[in-house]
């Protein structure tokens, strides 16, 4: 089957998103300029353009997809053909991405994310009908769940296919944010801070435009109160930039699950929609930064094997919502994901963890100190000597490995490891014991003399998720390394 | 940690081969520098590649006593274990490692020899996984082969778990 015929008009659309910089550096700001490069390049540009869209046109003809009951057939290139089978019980998750371009159009893009090696790893519809999407999506479920079965008992095998049926059809709901959530996060994420590089991008095009009014301008800056009330509308502006901003981005979020999966839906004009099979979760993440923390909120991100495709949109579209209240998180992991148990109850690190924390050298000092050194700058006119810089970067330093002792905690027990650590943004991570794909422990000579370890632990993704956790007691190295021996306990 | 001791060693001819490699590296580290020292007055560069350069020679200097004292520590301080379902790693003299490895996740398994190795019958044994690569400097030829048979085994017996 080939894909849909918009898919050209798409791509059509893409490229000309993506070269809209260099037509207008070639044609409109440097479009009288001689210089060879400008020159030759307008010419290399349109015979660049004319190749793609010939190669567009031939790939969409050139380019088909199959189905069976287990796997996909793609035909892929046009001079080098390459078929490929990726069978369904390989893909990973699942994102529907629903742009501006396929709402106007009344169409949605599907990728199935596999964890293979490769470069096409994903299998990317660009434009199809929302009922096509909805009829692969179904079928690679639905291929998945007989793979599933087969390695089952076999005489249970139709009762539990359609038991397999019913429960895919029972979403719940677990999670909706509130309209105060959505204030709560507007702030959070102090987005609002983002009108500052535009207004003053915005005023770089502008100002050769402005009218040149030297005294009124003198005589307006000078009058205090004009410019404070300029200021006041300037913030009204950020701020309700940055409400909108975040309303269109988490307003309509959705977090559900049934029995198999978990689908992560959310967005107002561009819509994305993330399902991942829960038995394919590699491990959690929660982030806290400074300023979630103080507003006691947190992001939670599902560590999965395959990527899915950074979007540019810059939210994760794996990530649970990221404004999540802290008490919520922990019950909303619960809910998703029954088998990780996670514990409030952890290990401290001892005392002298804060000593080898604060002597370990630090080379981001020692560099920026030889730097300030040498250069001796003085940034923004400001007499301060070059030392002064050099002891402020020293305390940031300082505090930052203060404050990581003092949330570094660690708990492993059972099939599950949890830690949390960081200074100014903290993280935590929880996975089972069987999702750990390697460790490593490692001791250098300033903990050797503290009696202090580091710990180090790999998950499945793309890239591989490394995780690690400084400086605790030499006996819990050893402790861990014992337990990750027994994981054989749950792998039968 | 240092204490720690897994069942095998390396083979005992591993610090001779480790110093004979270094050094041959560090005498072509030399050669360069010389070389491009004699570019520096010759040519009359600026002053702050001088400098570079003169770093770079005090690094070479040091590092060449290190690679004369390093091997034999770095010896004994090597160690493995490899049983039906694990593959262990332990080395190191300043920094101390320990790696453990389940054999169902090893991808690939090889040996390799250079010209050094081959004259004191000696191989490497290089392993893959998912995420990361190993490697075993420096076993005597039998025994390496017979690792890697171990490996090849226990890592392809346990595929039908996953």
């Amino acid at each position: 089957m080939r894909y849909h015929p918009l898919t050209i008009f798409f791509k059509l659309y893409q490229l000309i998103k993506n070269s809209f910089f260099i037509i207008i550096i070639l044609y409109v700001i440097q479009g009288r300029s001689d210089f060879w490069l400008y020159e030759y390049g307008r010419y290399a540009f349109i015979v660049f353009i004319i190749l793609r869209i010939l190669y567009i046109t031939v790939s969409w003809w050139k380019e088909t997809y199959q189905w069976d009951k287990q796997a996909f057939h793609l035909k892929k290139g046009v001079f080098v053909r390459n078929f490929s089978t990726i069978p369904f019980n390989k893909i990973q998750n699942v994102t529907r991405q629903t742009t501006l371009f396929h709402k106007i159009l009344r169409f949605t893009s599907v990728s199935f994310e596999t964890a293979m090696d490769g470069a096409d790893d994903t299998i990317k519809f660009d434009v199809v009908t929302k009922k096509h999407a909805a009829f692969l999506t179904d079928l690679v479920q639905k291929g998945e769940a007989d793979d599933l079965e087969e390695t089952e008992n076999k005489f249970e095998l139709e009762d539990k296919v359609e038991s397999v049926k019913a429960k895919n059809e029972g979403k719940i709901i677990h999670f909706e944010p509130t309209k105060r959530e959505l204030w709560k996060a507007s702030f959070t994420s102090l987005s609002f801070l983002a009108i500052i590089p535009i207004t003053a991008g915005l005023y770089d095009y502008v100002e050769p435009f402005l009218p040149k009014l030297e005294g009124f301008a003198e005589s307006f800056f000078q009058s205090k109160w004009l410019i404070f009330l300029l200021s006041v509308i300037a913030v009204i502006i950020a701020v309700s930039f940055g409400v909108i901003r975040t309303f269109t981005r988490f307003g309509k979020y959705k977090i559900s699950s049934n029995e198999r999966y978990i689908y992560i839906d959310r967005g107002i004009l561009s819509e994305s929609n993330f399902a991942i099979e829960k038995r394919k979760v590699q491990g959690l993440q929660m982030r806290q930064t400074f300023m979630k923390r103080l507003f006691g909120l947190t992001e939670v991100t599902l560590i999965s094997s395959a990527s899915p495709g950074a979007n540019d949109d810059s939210v994760n579209v794996n990530s649970l919502y990221p404004f999540l209240p802290i008490s919520q998180a922990y019950a909303l992991i619960e809910q998703l994901l029954p088998e990780y148990q996670l514990k409030t109850k952890m290990s401290r690190l001892p005392r002298k963890a804060l000593f080898v924390k604060l002597l370990r050298p630090s080379y981001v000092w020692l560099i920026a100190t030889g730097l300030l050194f040498y250069f001796k700058p003085k940034p923004f006119d400001l007499d301060i000597t070059w030392w002064i810089y050099s002891l402020v970067l020293l305390g940031i330093i300082v505090l930052q490995r203060t404050l990581d002792y003092v949330h570094t905690k660690y708990r492993i027990d059972e099939d599950q490891v949890q830690w949390w650590q960081g200074g100014l943004t903290t993280q935590m991570f929880v996975t089972k014991r069987q999702r750990v794909i390697e460790i490593s422990t490692s001791q250098s000579l300033l903990q050797k003399i503290f009696g202090a370890t580091t710990l180090q632990m790999m998950n499945r993704s793309t890239p591989v998720q490394i995780e690690t956790i400084v400086d605790v007691p030499v006996t819990v190295a050893r402790f861990y390394q014992q337990w990750y021996q027994e994981r054989n306990k749950e792998m039968n | 940690m240092n204490d720690i001791k897994l069942e095998h060693k390396l083979a005992a001819d591993m610090p001779k081969v480790r110093i004979i490699s270094e050094t041959i590296g560090n005498i072509i580290g030399f050669i360069v520098l010389a070389i491009l020292l004699g570019a520096d007055v010759y040519f009359e560069w600026p002053v702050w590649i001088g400098w570079i350069l003169y770093g770079l020679i005090v690094f070479t200097v040091l590092g060449t006593i290190w690679a004369f004292i390093e091997p034999k520590y770095l010896y004994r301080s090597w160690s493995y274990q490899i049983d039906e379902d694990y593959l262990q790693l332990t080395y190191g003299v300043l920094k101390r490692e320990w790696v453990t490895v389940p054999m169902t996740k090893i991808q690939s398994v090889s040996t390799s020899q250079g010209p050094i190795l081959r004259k004191y019958h000696l191989r490497t044994i290089k392993v893959e996984t998912m995420g990361s690569s190993h490697e075993i400097p420096a076993l005597d030829e039998p025994v390496a082969l017979e690792v890697r048979e171990k490996i090849a085994i226990s890592a392809k017996l346990k595929e039908v778990d996953e």
